[in-house]
């Protein structure tokens, strides 16, 4: 554990949370569908994890029931959970194990099309990144 | 005999939550064994990717969260 008694920084390890009581715990989720949206949504919750917004997590667990991967999404302060498309894939995961600690971002209601085998931009992530950090500002004063 | 186990590399919170895991057990009348798994590589294998964790009899109850004796009561039993 690299990094005890300070805030999570990106890494492929566990990491310690024992900063300030006041330091919230922000996990950040994305479906990482396989068309341009699910990249934008992957894409992003690295770049706001790399930013220090918050850690992002396998969604997969939840998936794939994971029961101690289940109570960390419970117990965090805040999910961040970004959905490329209106199938609503990673908030249902939350949903079936009656999670309801999060806020949901959908990438289409950004304005961004769905599209299969085309590579999102730049510019899409970073649109999806700035309403990342407003939803995360209000979740986290 | 409740298995209880503490996991975390032993930070303050680590301890903290052992101490207040014991005080709950003792104060409910449980029978159980403290069990602290430091091993970061254990600690992933249960799906815990922060700490300190409390796990009672292999399922996971708390993640990065220090409650006190009275909140984790209802959780061992």
């Amino acid at each position: 554990m690299s990094d005890c008694c300070g805030t999570p920084k990106p890494t492929n390890e566990a990491s310690c949370c024992c900063g300030s009581d006041a330091e919230k715990i922000v996990l950040l989720y994305a479906c990482s569908g396989g068309a341009n949206v699910g990249e934008i949504s992957d894409k992003a919750a690295r770049e706001l994890m790399f930013e220090g917004k918050g850690t992002m997590f396998c969604l997969a667990g939840l998936g794939g029931d994971i029961q101690g991967m289940v109570q960390t999404a419970r117990d965090a302060d805040v999910n961040l959970v970004i959905d490329g498309c209106p199938m609503d894939c990673a908030k249902k995961a939350f949903d079936r194990h009656g999670i309801t600690n999060y806020t949901q971002i959908k990438v289409t209601d950004l304005g961004i099309e769905k599209v299969k085998g085309v590579r999102c931009t730049d510019e899409q992530v970073g649109q999806v990144v700035t309403v990342a950090r407003e939803k995360l500002a209000e979740q986290t004063v | 005999m409740k298995k209880l186990q503490i996991l975390g590399t032993g930070c303050p919170k680590c301890k903290k939550l052992a101490e207040n895991t014991e005080a709950a057990a003792k104060a409910a009348g449980i029978e159980y064994e403290l069990e602290k798994v430091t091993d970061i590589n254990e600690i992933m294998k249960m799906g815990v990717m922060m700490t300190p964790a409390l796990a009672v009899d292999g399922e996971i109850k708390v993640v990065g969260k220090v409650p006190d004796a009275d909140a984790i009561k209802p959780m061992l039993q």
